[in-house]
């Protein structure tokens, strides 16, 4: 057995390749043996030749095939060049952030012909470019970055020119076509390409990572709802003249914010010319004594307890006192009320004295349950700690029964509300789009009886005639709310304001129906509105309530909620049309 | 005289077809490379008019979000459609409409109002922009 043979085995294959081999090898002698000598060189140049030829032949197929089908021009174009943060889109796909492709200026002084013809044409072409600015790239002696963030066609303009040593990068920059519209829930990055507020920052790594794939990240805020939120909010401020105001909307069921506005807002293109108070997100970022509106807080830790039925009464006659602090009605009845009837004519007295019932330690847990002693618990990074009392006494409780001595800020309000309006569960507030069926479940803060029946006397605030939110009132609808004027505490006199307040309005609808039917959750609240030309104290039934009425009715059509028969749970069967509705 | 002795004017066939072989996978080759290095410098043409076409389409697409935003579309379709919003008294499904007709008439709701400037102090919104560029120097800037 030959080498080949031991090394390769007894194979087919492996013998007649050796075979061959051979015979190859010993052609020389074969050929001689047979007196063909010169046939045997032939048949070696042959071999040679059509080795060669093979491999060039091999070569040549591989050259055309990588020449012609290699993955050039193959490549995903649609892929932004180079953006560092991918788009942030509404709920719907709109476009609300984008890096564009701008490009930087360069300037090298030492391939510059004439300098006072490039200072000239730069100085007329671009405005933000300041003369020390140029002059010190005119003198640096070495290629120096001058300005960034030139469109292409300010690029192109400049490329004209032909000014040597004058040369471009591109570079992206984050742009935010909406201007001022939702602000501070988009929020702003910086140059370098991190998140600095509102879902900028909020989703910061998501943001960036997507950008890879070309991805959008898809906000909950539908583009439409903000924009008759920002709407509205804005009418009421030009009327009320506040000095500052918030509108939130949301689903309460999944705890989506389909819209937030803050007032007076910014253009995020430009964030750095903007001050500190209009960057402020007021709805996230500020915190206030509600006043009122945390009556409804109250009044569902009561129900939930089994202390009071909507028709519980409470004596409303007479102030009723902590020590020798008396707490009264901004407009007395001085009638004993049941418990529909606080909440309608917004009662401190009846609202004191049902949490003087609950009690300081279950007051807390309820009020823990809700979300209140705790920053709410949103993506945003504006979300701000409330301020609750240090002790929970009776004297801590008489007040924060009826929204005084304890400072949340809006969202937590509405986070709240939009648990106890779905049915009772505490859900998180999300500036993230869920898929749609998504079904969010949370800690269970009230029973679902309880929270029909809050429904109830909430729609009976605004459907009655006698109740503080019957401006919210839109036929059809079923709104229910609650309104709040919170005196605010002015550090100057060491005492609460009488011409300084929050007055605010809490709005669901529709609240008939089942308590998984669509349900949305509406918040309005100016900080120190003025009185309007009516004279009417701005208290919230007189500013907020308007118009988060007119909110609901420019946003139902887009959240799909019909026109329906009307309710009127609770109607007495005489209407206190001397009662203002007022409430304080 | 087998074909490989066979000789064509002194030079052996087999040989002249060898060389005629090697000519025309030169050539092959050649033509080859030569085509796909200008279909590839088309490629190159076509993959940067492309990306051009790719920053023009998001410049558009920011500009079409700019121009398109519901406050300024509301604001234009006052001024010069005199529309507004339409009430929700003015809607109805077919199938609420018994229950909608038991229900006293409401009274007429306020007229909308021209929308303010959100702006404390700000200068009016700026006129609708004429020509692509105005608008990306504004949203850029």
């Amino acid at each position: 057995m030959s080498l080949g043979q031991s090394t390769l085995g007894p194979s087919w294959l492996s013998q007649r390749l050796l075979g061959w081999i051979w015979r190859l090898e010993h052609a020389f002698e074969r050929a001689r043996a047979s007196g063909r000598a010169e046939d045997d060189t032939r048949i070696r140049i042959f071999f040679v030749l059509t080795l060669f030829s093979a491999g060039f032949v091999i070569l040549a197929i591989g050259a055309t095939h990588a020449a012609l089908f290699s993955n050039a021009g193959k490549g995903d174009y649609t892929r932004p060049m180079g953006a560092a943060r991918a788009d942030l889109v509404d709920r719907n796909g709109q476009l609300l952030a984008a890096d564009l492709l701008h490009y930087g200026l360069y300037i090298d002084p030492r391939e510059i012909w004439d300098s006072e013809e490039t200072r000239r044409a730069l100085i007329a072409n671009l405005p933000d470019l300041t003369p020390q600015r140029l002059e010190r790239a005119l003198q640096a002696g070495r290629r120096t970055y001058v300005l960034g963030g030139l469109t292409p066609e300010v690029r192109a303009k400049l490329h004209d020119l032909g000014l040597p040593g004058v040369s471009f990068e591109p570079e992206q920059k984050r742009v935010y076509p909406l201007g001022y519209t939702a602000a501070h829930l988009i929020g702003f990055s910086d140059t370098g390409g991190e998140g600095l507020a509102g879902a900028e920052a909020a989703f910061n790594d998501d943001v960036r990572s997507a950008a890879a794939g070309q991805g959008a990240v898809p906000l909950s805020i539908d583009l439409r709802i903000q924009a008759a939120l920002e709407d509205e909010l804005y009418k009421a401020t030009a009327q009320f003249h506040p000095k500052g105001a918030v509108g939130i909307v949301t689903n309460v069921h999944t705890g989506e914010i389909l819209g937030l506005a803050s007032y007076p807002t910014f253009d995020p293109n430009d964030p750095g010319k903007a001050s500190l108070d209009a960057r402020l997100n007021r709805a996230a970022g500020a915190v206030y004594e509600m006043g009122s509106t945390f009556k409804g807080f109250t009044v569902a830790t009561g129900l939930d307890l089994g202390i009071a039925t909507p028709s519980s009464t409470f004596d409303a006659t007479h102030p009723f006192y902590v020590g020798k602090r008396p707490i009264t009605d901004y407009h007395a009845t001085h009638k004993v009320l049941t418990l529909v009837e606080v909440f309608q004519h917004s009662s401190n007295i009846g609202t004191a004295r049902l949490g003087e019932q609950i009690g300081p330690e279950r007051l807390h847990t309820y009020f823990d349950r809700f979300g209140l002693t705790q920053a709410a618990k949103t993506e945003l990074i504006e979300s701000a700690r409330p301020l609750v009392p240090r002790v929970w006494n009776e004297d801590a409780i008489a007040s924060t029964s009826f929204g005084h001595g304890i400072n949340v800020s809006p969202l937590a309000v509405a986070r709240a509300y939009s648990g106890l309006m779905n049915g009772g569960e505490l859900l998180p507030l999300t500036i993230k789009k869920l898929p749609p069926g998504t079904v969010v479940h949370g800690p269970r803060m009230i029973s679902q009886q309880t929270a029909l029946t809050l429904l109830q006397i909430m729609r009976s605030n605004v459907s009655c005639t006698c109740g503080s939110g019957k401006s919210a009132n839109i036929p059809g609808l079923n709104v229910g709310g609650k309104t709040g004027t919170g005196d605010k505490f002015d550090p100057a006199i060491r005492h609460y304001s009488t011409t300084k307040q929050v007055s605010s309005f809490a709005a669901v609808f529709p609240t008939d129906g089942p308590l998984d039917a669509p349900r949305y959750f509406v918040l309005i609240l100016l900080d120190e509105p003025q009185k309007d030309k009516t004279g009417l104290d701005p208290t919230g039934g007189i500013v907020a309530a308007p118009a988060a009425g007119k909110v609901i009715e420019r946003i139902a059509p887009f959240l799909g909620v019909k026109r329906r028969a009307e309710t009127n749970p609770f109607t007495p069967a005489v209407d206190t049309a001397a009662d203002t509705g007022e409430d304080h | 005289m087998s074909w490989i002795n066979r000789r064509v004017r002194g030079f052996r066939l087999i040989d002249l077809v060898a060389l005629g072989l090697l000519a025309a996978l030169i050539l092959g080759v050649y033509l080859a490379k030569t085509i796909a290095g200008g279909e590839r410098a088309k490629i190159a043409v076509v993959e940067r008019q492309i990306a051009a076409e790719k920053v023009r389409i998001r410049l558009l697409k920011a500009e079409v979000s700019h121009l398109e935003q519901p406050a300024r579309i509301e604001r234009l379709s006052e001024t010069y459609l005199g529309l507004a919003p339409v009430p929700i008294k003015h809607e109805a499904a077919p199938d609420a409409l018994p229950a909608l007709a038991s229900q006293p008439i409401a009274p007429p709701k306020v007229p909308v109002e021209a929308t303010p400037d959100p702006i404390t102090n700000a200068p009016p919104a700026p006129a609708a922009p004429l020509a692509t560029t105005t608008v990306i120097a504004e949203i850029a800037r």
